[in-house]
């Protein structure tokens, strides 16, 4: 309800402001309506992950919630991890991410997110979409059944945006709209 | 010290600033705010287009550009780890860079700026670093970073002999003509030794090389591992942003080496960060 909502408030003032300039170039009032989209798609995509990777969730709900995950994101999209011990950056596609957070040998996991979060200027691509990027902490604890806390890790994520103006037809009347889809994620682990 | 005292009363009161946020997580996250989180954000704080809060501000609102907060902004955008960045310099630098009259503002769509990116590759099946270099480049109104050189050992090793006044023993005669060049075949034979034979002033297109074993399926690759770039947008300046990931207040995309240099002196340094010739 809140996301049909925000979306119809979304639609209002870039609809609004489409009138008054067909440009391509946002304005400080419009950037703030797509970010709020922006960060709406953010928080699913959080709380998502927060469900995939609790223990107490029924494979079949997990598998449920991966395919919401995923459709947040545009295709393709890929995750690359990295830690403080290893030079090197894995790369995962989405669904492999989701499927190995599902996985994890732990018999209790803990994920909370940070509160701070920040989002980059909006830049145009060649091909006229606008792409930005989310920043995120998420502080990560896995227990076991005996020893209790064996892992904790804070990361950093920077969530890849695009941002695309689309049309569509309400009631004969064509309207514009921003759609906001997640791209790439860079997961770096932060110092102790 | 002072301006680490400054950095921490800048950024106390986050404690409990979450109102729409991701997360309710509740501990200190002042590190994470003092942190420059992203080159975009080191961007708008060098240019005093963001308040202490990560609040974009655009003209008009208050702060905007304003030096007073820039000068303190900018002093934090350095390595304080880096001892060889002095106090001094940091000050000449501000002093001139954030002058009244004509203080400078970095441009993200700017000429004089790129981006050093360290990668590991497989060529030929074993690990190897490369140095891949990108600039932004504008195409319909937009933008995109494109590949502007390489830099690979290997490669640059294909050509040691270029203009190498000392051999007297790799050339092909000067009356070779006269036979159609059929000496050709026994210096093709000896692979090894062919930039003997390349004319003396010629310079190798390394990204020419690079595409052609990508092309080949030769080299494969595997990572990014480090990225940082090279700024020459200030009058009589360079420097290079590096990420820090360290728990410190001080922190994230930080000025990791900083030259006065003439403009002049910028080509050979653009040539020498970049390996261009």
């Amino acid at each position: 309800m809140r996301k049909l909502l925000l979306l119809i408030i979304v639609v209002a003032l870039s609809s609004s402001a489409y009138r008054v300039s067909a440009q391509d170039n946002l304005s400080p009032q419009r950037k703030q309506a797509i970010d709020s989209l922006a960060l709406e798609k953010v928080r699913d995509l959080s709380k998502y992950i927060s469900i995939i990777g609790d223990k107490q969730t029924q494979w079949s709900d997990a598998q449920r919630v991966i395919e919401r995950a995923v459709e947040l994101f545009m295709e393709n999209s890929e995750v690359g991890v990295s830690s403080l011990n290893k030079q090197d950056v894995n790369y995962y596609k989405v669904r492999e991410y989701f499927d190995r957070l599902m996985q994890l040998n732990y018999s209790k996991v803990t994920i909370d997110w940070y509160k701070i979060q920040y989002v980059s200027n909006l830049e145009r691509q060649p091909d006229g979409t606008y792409v930005g990027v989310i920043t995120i902490y998420q502080r990560f604890q896995g227990f076991d059944k005996e020893k209790g806390l064996v892992y904790e890790d804070t990361t950093k994520k920077d969530i890849t945006i695009y941002v695309k103006r689309k049309e569509t037809q309400i009631g004969g009347r064509t309207i514009g709209f921003w759609d906001v889809m997640l791209g790439d994620i860079r997961v770096k682990e932060t110092s102790k | 010290m002072r301006s680490i005292t400054w950095l921490i009363l800048l950024f106390l009161p986050l404690w409990s600033l979450s109102q729409g946020s991701i997360g309710n997580f509740s501990v200190d996250e002042t590190i994470f705010y003092s942190q420059t989180k992203q080159m975009n954000q080191f961007f708008l704080r060098f240019n005093g287009e963001e308040d202490i809060h990560g609040k974009r501000l655009y003209e008009g609102d208050p702060g905007y550009h304003d030096l007073k907060t820039r000068k303190k902004y900018v002093n934090m955008l350095f390595d304080n780890s880096n001892s060889l960045i002095s106090d001094d310099t940091k000050f000449v630098f501000i002093e001139e860079a954030l002058n009244k009259k004509n203080p400078v503002f970095l441009d993200f769509h700017g000429n004089s700026w790129f981006a050093e990116v360290a990668a590991t590759f497989l060529y030929k099946k074993e690990k190897v670093n490369l140095i891949l270099y990108l600039k932004l480049e504008k195409q319909n109104g937009g933008y995109k970073w494109m590949f502007s050189n390489v830099y690979f050992d290997r490669f640059e090793s294909w050509f040691t002999h270029i203009n190498d006044t000392a051999n007297l023993k790799y050339f092909i005669h000067p009356m070779s003509h006269e036979l159609d060049f059929m000496n050709l075949h026994k210096i093709f034979r000896d692979s090894g030794n062919l930039d003997y034979y390349l004319e003396s002033d010629y310079q190798p297109d390394m990204l020419a090389l690079f595409v052609m074993e990508m092309k080949n399926e030769n080299l494969e690759f595997i990572s990014v591992n480090n990225v940082k770039f090279h700024i020459f947008q200030v009058q009589n300046w360079y420097f290079e942003v590096s990420y820090f990931n360290r728990n410190d207040m001080n922190s994230g995309w930080l000025i990791s080496n900083i030259l006065r240099v003439t403009e002049r002196e910028k080509k050979d340094l653009i040539r020498h960060y970049s390996h261009t010739n």
